[in-house]
């Protein structure tokens, strides 16, 4: 018979892939594009990192159509994968809850960039008492 | 390396012969701390001779759910092994197992 193990035990593909990631707030960050491994001393594999974006997403897609979307992705961005490391993880469920706040990751250059120069500036974006 | 690496890769045997196609990886939360949690560690594979689909957590006893999708999934990974981590030998592609008990379905 198998021993029971001591953690909890997660399917990467069925619980953590594709899946929304949270901020300490509440709010939405991105999603689970792809997950970066590091090995450890004992020559385990331990999740390290969420990759995040086209490019991430376009690896695990693979063939012609990722292909395709990485090199679309390439020209918009030459900067590497946006990616998120593992230790901010507070919770596993049906979303990812990270320990940190959205502004402080960088994983969405283009929309931070957006909310901040153009957005921001629309009358009745911010709140009513700010 | 990522899990889109590892995720759809050929296993096979150490006598080469193929055993199926790795559709998930099982992790166990026990590795060292990172950050406020234990690190996610690679356990073991999710390796199917018929099917690269997910097997959507019916190989678990506490998974419940409609259960016509519950046996259309049982049937389509009639074959599935949970092979473990340390039974790998080389990460290839393909993967390549230890030589050991063999792996039948």
């Amino acid at each position: 018979m198998s021993e029971k193990p001591h953690g909890r035990v997660f399917d990467l593909s069925l619980h953590l892939l594709d899946r929304q990631v949270l901020d300490r707030d509440g709010r939405m960050v991105c999603k689970v594009d792809d997950l970066e491994f590091e090995r450890g001393a004992d020559g385990s594999l331990y999740v390290a990192a969420i990759l995040v974006g086209q490019r991430a997403l376009s690896h695990r897609i693979g063939g012609r159509l990722g292909v395709w979307i990485r090199s679309i992705a390439q020209r918009l961005s030459t900067d590497d994968v946006p990616r998120i490391d593992f230790a901010q993880e507070d919770d596993i469920g049906s979303a990812i809850k990270l320990g940190a706040s959205r502004d402080s990751l960088g994983v969405a250059p283009l929309e931070d960039w957006v909310r901040e120069h153009i957005v921001s500036r629309v009358p009745g974006s911010r709140h009513e008492s700010e | 390396m990522r899990a889109s690496d590892l995720i759809g890769r050929e296993v096979v045997g150490a006598d080469g012969a193929r055993i199926g196609v790795i559709t998930d990886l099982r992790c166990i939360q026990d590795g060292p701390l990172r950050g406020t949690q234990a690190a996610l560690r690679v356990d073991s594979l999710l390796v199917s001779r018929h099917h690269t689909g997910s097997v959507l957590g019916y190989d678990r006893e506490r998974q419940r759910g409609p259960w016509v999708i519950g046996a259309l999934v049982r049937f389509l990974h009639r074959s599935m092994h949970v092979v473990p981590w340390s039974a790998v030998e080389d990460e290839g592609p393909p993967v390549r197992l230890r030589p050991g008990p063999r792996i039948t379905s």
